[in-house]
């Protein structure tokens, strides 16, 4: 742009609004803004985020991992649900991510957390203090499924190592079920977890993995059986998908309740906690939201196996 | 990024000098050697079987999800996707104008080690994705609206305070020289004789900002800070299509109010309305500033951004705790190795993705310009083209991966397409500006001697516009090179792979050498786009 122009339009002007006049009220304005903000929650930070001030809110937080619009909404349901029952102030933040939700936990924005079993090891690891309170029933017998695509060919076995010339595809890169214990047992039957021609994928979600295999731009992936149970059950799963084996039971996801919430809201935090959970009835509409017909205690020994696990594959350090 | 304001106007003789076949024969080698990267010499690279796949992807578009609760949803998600553009914007504002000053020829003089220097320092905030400064932000100051506002900030803050610096350092001396002479201070002097001739410029570069803000605020979203972009990624990892092209619509509508805006005040400031014999504020630019420091006041109380965050105990502690960790930086053999070979990709990638984007650009440009003398159909046809370059844009890189991946077959050239198509978004529409602003002679007596329409644009049109397309071209490569990282972070490969999987598993040395690699392979391309231009003037 010419330098002629740009003096001209800013270059000595005889001002409508005087200067002085208008840089008081941008600044008035500014003042009134910070002040209103003052007391306002964020819509974007956790509610309740000021320990300084009382006793504060327990904040729970959860991974999305299947359905995250479901989980969003509903989320609502357990913190009121808590709430209620616990006499505490309750508020929910959802996560887009493990690794967010494991730095956030370590840093006490989120107190209880919905975690897999490895990101739960990740977090315990990185917030000493942290105790495991439940899992759901189906917890302690989980599964993962492995899946091909109809064009290889391959019936149901429970021999991997066919898979092992295939484009593979893992979910996300610290999913339990998507991917540590997948790998493991790929290993165990000497199948290299990393060594798929072109390396193995990441398609980030159960879902995406199901996309892919149907897509047939991966041959075979690895999901959650409780996925693969709900797509199969709603019947959306493409045709072209077919299971191909089952893998052992292993524990995956827990609550995870941080030290921070322990010292603010009560050292029986942590067995009141559990005992809401596992008195929950049939039928509550918590437990529908988790897929769950009931919470049983846990304990972080439950979990020793995936940290061992974890550290074989460098995905604990 | 000056380019953006100022496009390289086209040489007015014809020259074929040596140093310009160098540059076009090396971009052809870099590119053949990018797409052997990418398996297109070695096999197949097409999935015929996901286009099934792909249909529901792009068949939803037609039937997005308008259901209450959702719109209700959005809604709110747009507000906060606005609020962080807009501090975001007024952060990289002042920030750019505090470092205007530290990195201004003027304020160095002679003193060229210093100002290199300074420079220099530049390249480490600039040279990260806005996304990555979101998550190594969220690491720090946990989930609090200062995480988008600085992703945003920072960033924008270097890129700002070079241009502004530029902008002072090319106004007249005079004044300032003057000004000097009867004996005024360095700082007076550069406020009363520099600054009133650079307002101009400054003014249309900042809305040029807040226009790149909004689509920015979209991205940090999708790493968790909240509004448009996180509504988006949800929807987007269960795989609703419906949802995700809601959310693209709204983005997109976001996208062309902020466009359209930005667009009237730069016009403005280049071609102020004459006054009559009174010099007045232009009343266009005054609402338009004042709306804007209303909208940053808004926005500051949307958000609730306490400064008291910034400075506590607590982001103190996180501080020292992530400080700790990363360094000193991993330089063991297998990351190092890992590091070249990523590297590589990424470059590759960036150089694929820009190729896709040129190519497209070129074609489109004509088309999507609007015309001299337009006819019913080919005002028709430039609205669709417009329309489809925009959603090009609007739909972020990781959802373009993952969709193309349905048809490809994995490797990085899902990833460098999804760039590719995102950019020709961006390209496309910066493209038919600048053939809109050619010399419309050129072509008019081709037209008046018989040219049809396709001659016309071909030796009348695309000459002139080869330059300043080439010239936005590099400089979407210095763009296209950090968006690598965005589509990387969701799985598609090259460094943004790397660090997404050292991230995941809390390597903070691991993620310090990434960094420093991603710092130097930016800068690098930088000064490899720069001298390409300037063989291009």
């Amino acid at each position: 742009m010419s330098t002629r122009r740009a003096v001209r339009s800013g270059g000595r002007v005889e001002a409508q609004l005087s200067r002085r006049g208008f840089l008081t009220a941008t600044a008035a304005t500014a003042a009134a803004a910070a002040l209103a903000a003052c007391g306002r929650t964020s819509p974007v930070s956790s509610p309740g985020a000021a320990p300084s001030s009382g006793r504060g809110a327990l904040r729970l937080g959860a991974i999305p991992d299947q359905d995250p619009e479901v989980l969003q909404r509903l989320y609502g349901t357990v913190a009121d649900s808590m709430s209620a029952a616990l006499d505490l102030d309750v508020s929910y933040s959802p996560v887009t991510d493990y690794g967010a939700a494991v730095s956030l936990f370590r840093t006490g924005d989120l107190d209880l957390v919905w975690f897999g079993g490895l990101t739960g090891v990740q977090a315990r690891l990185q917030t000493p203090g942290a105790q495991p309170v439940a899992q759901r029933d189906i917890d302690q017998d989980f599964h993962s499924v492995f899946v091909v695509n109809t064009a290889t060919g391959l019936a149901p076995a429970d021999d991997l190592t066919p898979l092992a010339p295939l484009r593979f595809t893992y979910g996300s890169e610290t999913s339990t079920s998507g991917r540590l214990m997948p790998a493991f047992f790929l290993r165990e039957q000497g199948v290299d977890p990393q060594g798929f021609p072109g390396g193995p994928g990441f398609s980030g979600s159960h879902d995406a993995t199901l996309a892919l295999v149907a897509a047939g731009s991966y041959q075979a992936g690895v999901l959650n059986e409780q996925v693969w149970g709900s797509r199969t059950a709603a019947g959306t799963v493409d045709p072209a998908v077919v299971q191909y084996a089952r893998t052992p039971a292993f524990h995956d996801y827990h609550w995870l309740l941080g030290p921070q919430a322990t010292q603010r809201l009560g050292a029986d935090l942590a067995p009141r906690l559990t005992e809401w959970f596992t008195g929950l009835p049939a039928g509550d509409p918590v437990l529908e939201l988790f897929g769950a017909d009931g919470f049983v205690p846990t304990e972080a020994g439950n979990y020793a196996q995936i940290e061992q696990i974890g550290r074989s594959l460098g995905l604990v350090s | 990024m000056t380019a953006v304001l100022t496009p390289v106007a086209a040489p007015a003789v014809l020259r074929r000098d040596g140093v310009r076949w160098a540059w076009g024969l090396g971009t052809l080698v870099v590119l053949g050697w990018s797409l052997a990267g990418a398996g297109l010499f070695s096999g197949a690279v097409v999935n015929g079987a996901g286009t099934r796949q792909f249909g529901r992807f792009a068949a939803a578009a037609l039937s997005p999800a308008t259901d209450g609760a959702f719109l209700g949803v959005l809604a709110s998600s747009v507000l906060i996707t606005v609020a962080y553009a807009a501090l975001g914007a007024a952060l990289a504002v002042g920030l750019g104008a505090v470092g205007a000053v530290a990195v201004a020829r003027t304020t160095w003089g002679r003193r060229r080690l210093g100002w290199a220097l300074a420079r220099g320092a530049l390249a480490v905030p600039r040279g990260l994705h806005e996304a990555v400064w979101g998550l190594l932000l969220v690491n720090l100051l946990g989930l609090d609206p200062w995480v988008g506002v600085l992703a945003i900030g920072v960033p924008y803050g270097a890129v700002t305070a070079k241009v502004f610096a530029d902008l002072l350092d090319e106004v007249p001396r005079g004044p300032y020289d003057a000004l000097r002479a009867t004996g005024a201070g360095p700082v007076p002097a550069a406020l009363y004789g520099l600054l009133p001739a650079a307002s101009g410029g400054l003014l249309s570069y900042s809305f040029y900002r807040l226009e790149c803000a909004v689509r920015s605020a979209v991205v940090l979203g999708l790493i968790g800070a909240g509004g448009l972009g996180y509504q988006l990624s949800l929807s987007f990892s269960s795989l609703r299509w419906p949802e995700v092209w809601s959310c693209v619509y709204a983005l997109s509508v976001l996208c062309v109010l902020a466009v359209v805006a930005g667009r009237a005040v730069r016009r403005r400031v280049a071609d102020p309305r004459p006054a009559g014999d009174r010099l007045r504020r232009d009343p266009l630019l005054t609402t338009a500033v004042l709306t804007t420091l209303a909208a940053v006041a808004w926005s500051w109380w949307y958000l609730a951004v306490s400064p008291a965050t910034l400075v506590s105990d607590r982001t103190g502690d996180q501080l020292r705790y992530v400080l700790a960790a990363a360094w000193p930086p991993d330089v063991d053999g297998p990351l190092l190795s890992a590091v070249a070979s990523a590297a590589v990709d990424t470059v590759q990638m960036s150089v694929i993705a820009i190729a896709v984007a040129t190519v497209g650009a070129v074609l489109l440009a004509g088309v999507a310009a609007h015309p001299v003398r337009p006819t019913v159909a080919r005002r028709l046809t430039g609205a669709v083209v417009r329309a489809a370059l925009l959603v090009l844009r609007a739909v972020p890189p990781p959802v373009w991966a993952l969709v193309l991946l349905f048809v490809l077959l994995p490797g990085i050239l899902p990833g460098a397409l999804a760039l590719g198509v995102y950019t020709l978004g961006v390209l496309g529409r910066l493209a038919a500006e600048a053939t809109e602003e050619l010399d419309p002679r050129p072509r008019a007596a081709l037209t008046a001697l018989g040219a049809g329409p396709v001659a016309g644009w071909l030796y009348g049109a695309l000459p002139a516009a080869t330059g300043p397309v080439l010239a936005y071209a590099l400089y979407r490569w210095e763009v296209a090179i950090r968006d690598t990282v965005l589509v990387g972070l969701l799985g598609a490969g090259g460094l943004g792979a790397l660090l997404a999987s050292r991230l995941a598993v809390f390597d903070w040395g691991a993620v310090t050498t990434v960094l420093v690699a991603l710092i130097v392979l930016t800068t690098a391309v930088d000064l490899v786009s720069a001298r390409a231009r300037a063989a291009l003037r």
